[in-house]
């Protein structure tokens, strides 16, 4: 797997830039020998492409490095979440099946779970009924044809949609997951009549059945089309602005990064790309220090961004939602909660203290920051207790510990009759609440017990909520990366090629066809291959894995199975015994005289990038050398001088013991009393309780 | 109702700290969460796995509701046990199940709902309770499905499970397990969602001991109090700063029971005064022979107006504190609402939901009308046949109707209930033998108002299979859900196989049996909600909007709104709409197909 694609004897750099809401964090990594400088420039949300030319031009500046000595560069971008939260896409039209007018309008039918039936609200559907035209022509869950196309109809409906001035087109067809024949029809006409339009095809985007789903994946590749694309060319103006010829990648949900022609075809897949550079960066950091099996908590001002890492890899989901709209494409499966640095918190009608959605965010921020913020937050409670030294950012900015104090004496403590440190000790105690109801769901929920898993925090504040965090939900082990702050740049750079192919194909118990299983695997392994070729992947870097999902008959959701070697039914029995297996790990029983239905087949395409190494740090060095100042924290048990240690000076090997505080440019850690924490040769720092 | 009302709550006594209150609060609702998550993966009826008609709650050792679900419903799901168990017979292991209505007061108000609960133990003590219960897709009775319109007796709509012991200290009696299997059309799906159920509370009572040995008994028993407190004070204070004192009262009426009889009134009377606040249902009319009876749990109005009054509170999860709203809920034993034994009850829920129509009533008599307007029960229709492969089939599909709407927005289209989902009309065609040829909104059945009743659907399927029997339960025919403040009554839905064709026909609302050969159609249309305030103070570009979605249709948008639009629905003519609404029409508090100050 350590090949590399150029022939060239020197492998290019490597620059990774994630935007952010508030930041443009950039990774610039020397593949020869493992050097790494990381930058951050503020993000430009009007015209994101410019916060990305800085930035690569900021990194290039940092390795002192000229553009054209660049092998490759890479991207992830909130352009297509904004765009679908912000609502902010182009008028967009949909084609249906005759009596499906309403696909969007009626949804699933329901109101969500935790939402109140008299006060909800239902959101403004992306379009409008007027804005869908029914088609004529029928195919049935088996695929076959029970009532022709009318391509008449289809060209009445371009022409109109052409006279609307509609240029964002998707086609949405019942059972079209069986038979994509109309679907391509109605596109080659639609193509025909309307050429100004940009059209998205349910077939191609998502071949899943449940029509509501697959239509809003549709509709959303298809709204954030053209903003992805003009976005797409502003950043290779950019590249080139900078000398760059390498070609520029854009990280997916899923986890892998694709070429500008495939985010340009199906830009939706980039939607949470950000969050899927940090659980890749995650898994990376985890597998040079060892360790596997991770559960991630991105912890930022406004958001906690929690994942699952089994055996190296992130957990893909297929029914994840982006603002509400459910999104059937795999992605990396991340549970975002609103809780972070900027929660703030208040003192209810009832007398409650809570904590959090709200977040006093960058602006005004923090009551400490001095920048306008009144309400406390959990970054004013960090710096109330000591767990923050009063400056950040290497003490190039100050922070206010007397308006912090202030502010939660005022608005907390004293309503609550309370003193100042338990008030502060409280607002702490109630977000880790909230973040291990949501760590829990990640992990547990998915059959996995904690106490097998290493806790990865990262992100601004991660590492200083990490130790609380990781002894309430049961994990023994603490991984803090290198760089917490900038993990997501990271994983930009260590990402491989990804592409999933997936088609339903419903086999019920006892009437498998293995021919029929066979022959979807061979058109999805063929789509897999062409892609391949059309990334210019060589054939030794290719790895294709295939996976089906199962269910119980009757049952509603399926779990996805490895499917390992031929299609065949020897196969086929060995798949539905892990099925078995699956269902009793995760839900605690299994059935296993109940018939099993296979439901969607899935080819997962790879390009595996050469392999990056970090580069080792030299080893020794005494713990106390790195002591540069110390701190006074307030612990439950009562106040403590607490050493801080500057973590530039930590060398491999070192042992750090708590209560310290460990302090780095883009982030601070907090190590509890009877924690001890060791420095790993790259770089990362692994916590574990001191056995007494 | 939200949070940002101004209402002023005296803090509570430093007893327990506030800190450690909202901490267990948020633990108890995670462990409601990954309960109901468990059982909405695992379950393999269609009716809990896509309609998701299945909930978790948590008890405490005296069987107070302390977190569950927060829609309409009972809170005494733990009483029943204890009756038939005294706390000290209950051990660590135990498992206790039932669905007998009767012996439960209504705790679950129809046969399907099974209830399973796992006592948590924590230092030899009895602390609580894990509860969830779902609707079985069949567990015996008259037809497939158990419950059918065609019911006279309790004992038709399936098997009777008195509060029994499923499992004794960890070992599962499997003898009730195999009786109850015989019982049903589809054992391998009730066995399913048993094992789901079962594993969902033994998950929450895993969660529970946990929880109690991180905060300790003493510690937990007293938080428990504190938030059973906490809403029974906001609960309280939110009522009256909503309803001053006085008498109200309210009377609505479900069409029919299928068998003969109806309208069947629901006549409620709310007395407030310093001192007390009162129910009293005791005037609405008799049972009925039909299964439209709704054995109402006592604590049920309680539980919907708390679950009213708080909203989407984010500082209160609702629970028991809400039952001591009302000082007495008077109903009459032998009436629609507190039905004799063996009375069938499997389609009270058109009694339940015009009931909770009638709780919105009274409250917008008591407050001149700033409470929501009135909703169409939900609808359910069930196809029953052999499929291709000669294999029984079932399929129950839950059909969305509209909701009244509010002093602030317009009501919900084509909603079910919260957190119910339909069947996708791909999944419906790859699971039985039907084709779904549409699935639209039902045009003009939101009541018109300032803000505009929500629609109902239609939905539309061929039968594809030799030969099905249908049955329906569709309502709000004769009486349509009222508007209120100005606003006008919803539209009405009906049932129709094969329209348009020489052999259309309209099937009554509540009935069963219907055969249906391959190739005929069954179009169900679904009715709206009430609308709220003046229709004539809708913005005109909102009505303009209804119409090119095709919500409002041009004559109605003229009729019911004022508002002229041109002949191709794109445009408003303003001078002609300006006319139009000089014209304004008197109104009065209520509307169902005329204005009026009440309804007897």
């Amino acid at each position: 797997m350590s090949e590399t694609r150029s022939s060239s004897s020197t492998p290019g750099m490597l620059i990774g830039v994630d935007t952010g809401g508030t930041f443009t964090d950039v990774a610039l990594l020397d593949p020869a020998d493992g050097r790494l400088w990381v930058t951050k420039t503020a993000s430009t949300p009007a015209d994101p492409s410019l916060g990305f030319g800085k930035g690569v031009s900021d990194g290039l500046a940092a390795g002192g490095v000229d553009g054209k000595r660049v092998g490759r560069v890479l991207h992830g971008t909130t352009v297509a979440t904004n765009l679908i939260l912000e609502r902010k896409g182009p008028a967009a039209a949909i084609l249906v099946t005759s009596g499906f007018r309403y696909i969007l309008e009626i949804g699933r039918h329901d109101i969500p779970r935790k939402s109140n039936l008299f006060t909800w609200v239902k959101p403004p559907r992306p379009v409008p009924p007027q804005h869908i035209w029914e088609i004529p022509g029928r195919i049935d869950a088996s695929g076959n044809i029970v009532e022709t196309l009318d391509e008449e109809a289809v060209r009445a409906a371009a022409r109109e949609i052409a006279a609307e001035g509609i240029r964002t087109v998707a086609i949405v067809l019942i059972n079209s997951y069986a038979n994509s024949a109309h679907e391509r029809r109605v596109a080659e006409i639609v193509s025909r009549e309307h050429p100004e339009a940009l059209v998205s095809v349910s077939s191609e985007v998502l071949p899943v059945f449940r029509e509501y789903e697959r239509c809003v994946t549709t509709l959303l590749n298809a709204y954030v089309m053209p903003a992805v694309s003009t976005y797409v060319e502003r950043l290779e103006q950019r590249t080139r602005a900078c000398g760059i010829a390498a070609p520029l990648m854009l990280m997916k949900s899923s986890g892998g990064v694709t070429s500008t022609l495939g985010a340009r075809r199906k830009p939706v897949e980039t939607a949470l790309s950000g969050p899927a550079a940090g659980a890749v960066g995650a898994a990376f950091v985890g597998a040079s220090a060892g360790f596997g099996n991770l559960l991630t908590n991105d912890i930022g001002g406004t958001s906690a961004d929690i994942a699952l890492i089994r055996n190296g890899v992130p957990r893909l989901t297929t029914t994840s939602a982006i603002g509400g709209w459910r999104v059937g494409l795999p992605m990396v499966d991340i549970m975002t909660i609103g809780a972070g640095g900027g929660s703030i918190a208040r003192v209810s009608k009832a007398g409650g203290l809570v904590v959090g959605p709200e977040s006093a965010g960058a602006q005004p921020g923090p009551v400490c920051y001095l920048r306008g913020g009144t309400e406390p937050t959990v970054t004013d409670a960090h710096v109330v207790l000591g767990h923050l030294p009063p400056y950040l950012l290497g003490g190039s900015f100050t922070l206010d510990v007397q308006a912090a104090r202030e502010a939660i004496v005022q608005r907390i403590a004293r309503p609550l009759g309370m003193s100042v440190e338990a008030a502060a000790r409280g607002i702490l105690d109630v977000l880790d609440n909230n973040m291990v109801g949501a760590m829990r769901v990640v992990s547990v929920e998915r059959g996995v017990d904690p106490a097998e898993l290493v806790f990865l925090p990262f992100g601004g504040a991660g590492p200083l909520h990490g130790s609380s965090l990781a002894r309430l939900i049961g994990c023994k082990t603490i991984l803090i990366p290198p760089a917490p702050g900038v993990l997501s740049a990271l994983g930009l750079l260590v990402s491989n090629l990804r592409a999933e192919f997936a088609r339903t194909c419903v086999q019920r118990a006892g009437h498998y066809d293995s021919k029929q299983l066979a022959s979807v695997f061979d058109e999805l392994t063929a789509e897999a291959v062409a892609w391949l070729d059309a990334e210019e992947v060589p054939t030794r870097s290719r790895v294709l894995l295939k996976q089906a999902s199962l269910r119980y008959k009757d049952q509603g959701f399926e779990l996805d199975v490895p499917w390992s070697g031929n299609v065949d039914a020897a196969a086929l029995a060995g798949v539905i015994d892990g099925f078995h297996d699956a269902h009793e790990r995760i839900y605690s029983f299994a059935l296993r005289d109940m018939p099993v239905e296979i439901v969607t087949l899935r080819v997962d395409a790879v390009g595996m990038l050469p392999k990056v190494t970090m580069r080792e740090l030299s080893a020794g060095g005494k713990a106390a050398a790195a002591i540069v100042g110390s701190q006074r924290i307030s612990f439950a048990s009562g106040a403590v001088d607490v050493p801080i240690y500057d973590r530039g000076k930590l060398g491999a090997g070192v042992r750090v013991k708590g209560p310290a505080v460990i302090t780095q440019l883009d982030s601070t850690t907090l190590l509890l009393a009877s924690q001890v924490a060791e420095v790993h040769k790259f770089g990362s720092l692994i916590v574990t309780e001191e056995q007494s | 109702m939200n949070d940002s009302a101004d209402y002023v709550t005296p803090l509570e006594s430093a007893a327990i700290d506030p800190v450690t209150i909202e901490l267990v609060r948020g633990a108890m609702k995670s462990v409601q969460n990954e309960m109901e998550a468990l059982i909405e993966r695992t379950a393999m009826s269609a009716f809990i796995r896509e309609k998701k008609d299945f909930y978790a709650g948590i008890f405490d050792a005296r069987g107070r509701f302390l977190a569950g679900k927060s829609r309409p419903g009972s809170s005494d799901l733990i009483g029943p046990i204890l009756e038939q168990y005294p706390a000290h017979t209950i051990k660590p292991g135990d498992l206790y199940w039932y669905n007998d209505c009767y012996a439960a007061r209504g705790a679950v108000s129809h046969s399907p709902d099974q209830v399973l609960a796992a006592p948590v133990f924590h230092a030899g003590q009895l602390v609580a309770f894990a509860q969830a219960w779902a609707h079985f897709s069949d567990i015996g009775g008259m037809h497939a499905g158990s419950i059918s319109p065609n019911c006279t007796e309790y004992y038709q709509e399936g098997i009777i499970v008195p509060v029994v012991r499923l499992a004794a200290e960890g070992r599962i009696n499997d003898e009730l397990m195999r009786l109850f299997l015989r019982n049903s059309r589809f054992p391998d799906a009730v066995r399913g969602d048993m094992r789901a159920l079962m594993a969902s509370v033994w998950l929450g009572e895993k969660r529970f001991e946990e929880l109690f040995k991180r905060f300790g008994t003493a510690t937990m028993l007293a938080v428990f109090d504190a938030l059973i407190e906490r809403v029974k004070r906001a609960v309280q204070e939110r009522f009256r700063a909503l309803v001053p004192n006085g008498t109200y009262r309210f009377t609505d009426a479900i069409d029919s029971d299928g068998h003969g009889s109806g309208p069947v009134k629901l006549r409620w009377k709310l007395e407030v005064t310093p001192e007390r606040i009162t129910l009293d249902a005791t005037e609405s009319g008799d049972q009925v022979r039909g299964p439209v009876n709704y054995l109402m749990s006592i604590t049920e109005p309680a539980m919907t107006f708390g679950s009213f009054l708080l909203g989407d509170s984010r500082e209160h999860t609702l629970n028991a504190g809400a039952e001591s709203l009302f000082d007495e809920v008077q109903v009459r034993e032998g009436s629609i609402l507190q039905p004799r034994f063996p009375a069938p009850l499997g389609q009270r829920s058109i009694t339940k939901m015009r009931n909770l129509g009638a709780y919105l009533g009274l409250l917008g008599v008591a407050t001149g009308g700033k409470m929501p307007a009135a909703h169409t029960g939900y609808v359910i229709w069930n196809v029953r046949g052999l499929n291709a492969d000669g294999e029984r089939f079932l399929m129950s599909d839950g059909v969305a109707v509209g909701y009244g709407a509010r002093p602030t927005a317009d009501g919900h289209d084509a909603i079910y209930l919260v957190a119910q989902e339909n069947y996708p009309a791909e999944f419906v065609e790859a699971s039985y033998p039907l084709r779904v040829r549409s699935y639209a909104i039902n045009r003009d059945t939101g009541g018109a108002g300032r803000w505009r009743g929500g629609c109902g659907v239609v939905r539309e399927m061929e039968i594809l299979a030799d030969e099905v029997i249908v049955a329906l339960r569709i309502e709000g025919d004769v009486n349509p859900p009222w508007g209120v403040a100005g606003g006008r009554c919803a539209g009405s839905g009906r049932c129709i196989v094969n329209p348009g064709r020489a052999d259309e026909r309209v099937l009554p609302p509540l009935s069963d049996g219907h055969v249906l050969k391959r190739g005929e159609i069954v179009r169900i249309e679904t009715g709206g909600g009430g609308g709220w305030g003046h229709p004539f103070d809708r913005e005109p570009e909102r009505v303009l909007e209804d119409v090119r979605g095709g919500f409002v249709s041009r004559d109605r948008a003229e009729r019911d709104y004022g508002v002229v639009v041109s002949a191709d629905g794109r445009h408003i003519d303003i001078e002609a709409t300006q006319k139009r609404r000089k014209q304004r029409p008197a109104t009065k508090l209520f509307h169902r197909h005329e204005y009026c100050d009440s309804f007897e």
